[in-house]
């Protein structure tokens, strides 16, 4: 007993997915398998377009955190439109994984959540609003600043006002000053956003 | 603050200010869990004057909007791999080699009721240092290696580094935190005055090529109980973290071990593995089967 001595055919074992890899098979694995048959199946299923349905169907039903967090993760990989509007609808849902997962997946896809953004950013509940900023919050996009100060000038909700603002203050430019100062004579009795709004002023001004 | 001087009719930038300084060491905390201590100032400084130039740019303020809105975020790629330092040798971040010998080792060996292999997976390879180190400490430190089988198998995504690996020839700076009985017990010296990792123990080492992002490579790695992947990680983008999560997840057994590197939190990157504080160092574990409800 020691180290084994290697040869060149014990690197790797053959991974036991014994079911038909094409997408009807894996669709069937997702949701009749065992744990690792619906996580191997939600993770091959990446390479489908078609399965963004059978994957978001699949999330609102499946218990295991580890299947879940392999269906995201194929999601993002797929990145498409059809990601993006089945998606969406989480936004409004009480369970804190399922919307903040699903945050994590439109951050990752830039390009496709754009033309939802302002919809998000006008939602008519205020929550699906800060978390449409929360989107912001690492999405790798150029309209990200133009994005924030609409709602500097149109929000009139405190808590998402005060995301736009703390956002800004990584972002704004100089020119925003002035539309945060705005919103401090707008907002004047709220303590917290006077205070976040002066962090981001004396933060975009350091950096100007 | 001047941060700039004339050189001919161009302005040259010269130095990064302070506000600068700690909103770059903001964003790359966020980006990588890495945070920048005022007394690396002049390493990060010298690196962000090399990529504003490098990208075109003249000011810390456009090359970091252009980094910040890339949207491929090539840049930001290329700025983590300038600020992080792929330096490798015999028996670095030894305090987790010490929690393999000392707990994991022990507690896999423990729940093998069948006895089979352990196996165990260092990646990347790079020139071999990291997988002949877990080899040599479990020789050296773990006395159950007498009664039980370890496997190691290493990958890398560069394949000229695999035949460094094989070669298994290291200059000074090397095997300088050997101790100088190992050194003595597993290498002889070489007429350039190398030091040249003895056979046995090179023949113990499976190498491979392999690419963590890509799932039909990835797939047929299965079966580990221990998986080393340090200061890999910092390299990624977050898509390419996630996969490689999921990839050590689907190649660990229930109950198998990871180390990081010491500047990584898999914390931050997925929710899948259980974390196990040692007193030496943290671990992360795939949870046994049931666990994952």
């Amino acid at each position: 007993m020691a180290l084994k001595k290697q040869n060149d055919d014990n690197v790797t074992e053959l991974s036991p997915r014994r079911s038909e890899r094409d997408f009807n098979g894996l669709k069937n694995s997702l949701h009749e398998g065992d744990e690792d048959q619906r996580r191997w199946a939600a993770r091959d299923l990446a390479s489908f377009d078609e399965a963004v349905g059978p994957l978001v169907k699949q999330l609102t039903e499946e218990k295991s955190h580890v299947v879940r967090d392999a269906i995201y993760l194929s999601l993002q990989k797929i990145g498409n439109q059809d990601v993006v509007c089945q998606l969406i609808p989480f936004l409004s849902e009480e369970d804190a994984e399922l919307r903040n997962s699903t945050i994590e997946v439109l951050q990752m896809i830039p390009e496709q959540i754009e033309t939802h953004i302002i919809s998000l950013l006008n939602h008519q509940d205020s929550d699906v609003r800060i978390f449409a900023i929360d989107i912001l919050q690492v999405l790798a996009h150029a309209k990200t600043p133009e994005w924030l100060l609409s709602v500097l000038k149109d929000e009139t909700h405190v808590n998402v006002v005060a995301a736009a603002v703390d956002r800004l203050a990584e972002v704004g430019t100089a020119s925003m000053v002035r539309d945060i100062e705005e919103v401090k004579t707008k907002f004047s009795d709220e303590e917290y956003l006077m205070f976040a709004c002066n962090t981001a002023i004396r933060r975009i001004k350091a950096n100007s | 603050m001047m941060a700039d001087k004339e050189i001919g009719t161009t302005r040259r930038l010269t130095e990064i200010t302070d506000p600068e300084f700690e909103r770059f060491r903001d964003f790359f905390y966020r980006k990588t869990g890495i945070k920048f201590e005022n007394s690396k100032r002049y390493f990060v400084d010298k690196r962000l004057i090399e990529r504003i130039y490098a990208t075109g740019n003249n000011s810390f303020r456009s090359y970091f909007t252009q980094m910040r809105f890339q949207a491929s975020g090539e840049e930001v790629q290329q700025l983590i791999n300038c600020m992080t330092v792929n330096e490798t040798y015999f028996y670095r971040e030894e305090y987790q080699f010490e929690v393999m010998v000392e707990n994991v080792m022990n507690e896999i060996a423990a729940n093998k009721k069948d006895k089979s292999d352990i196996r165990i997976w260092s990646i990347p390879s790079s020139t071999g240092e990291e997988p002949y180190s877990i080899a040599l400490y479990l020789l050296e430190y773990w006395p159950q290696i007498q009664h039980l089988d370890v496997e190691i198998v290493s990958s890398d995504i560069d394949s000229k580094v695999l035949q460094a690996c094989h070669a298994g020839v290291y200059n000074e700076r090397s095997v300088k935190h050997l101790p100088a009985r190992t050194l003595k017990k597993y290498f002889s010296e070489t007429a350039q005055g190398n030091y040249q990792l003895n056979k046995d123990i090179r023949d113990a080492v499976k190498f491979s090529k392999v690419n963590l992002s890509d799932i039909n490579e990835t797939k047929h790695y299965r079966n580990f109980d221990l998986i080393f992947c340090r200061n890999l990680l910092i390299y990624f983008d977050d898509e390419s973290r996630k996969e490689a999560a999921n990839v050590f997840y689907d190649a660990l057994n229930p109950g198998g071990f990871i180390f990081l590197g010491h500047s990584e939190s898999m914390s931050r990157i997925s929710s899948l593995f259980k974390v196990k504080k040692y007193p030496k160092a943290i671990v992360y574990q795939r949870p046994l089967t049931g666990e994952n409800k």
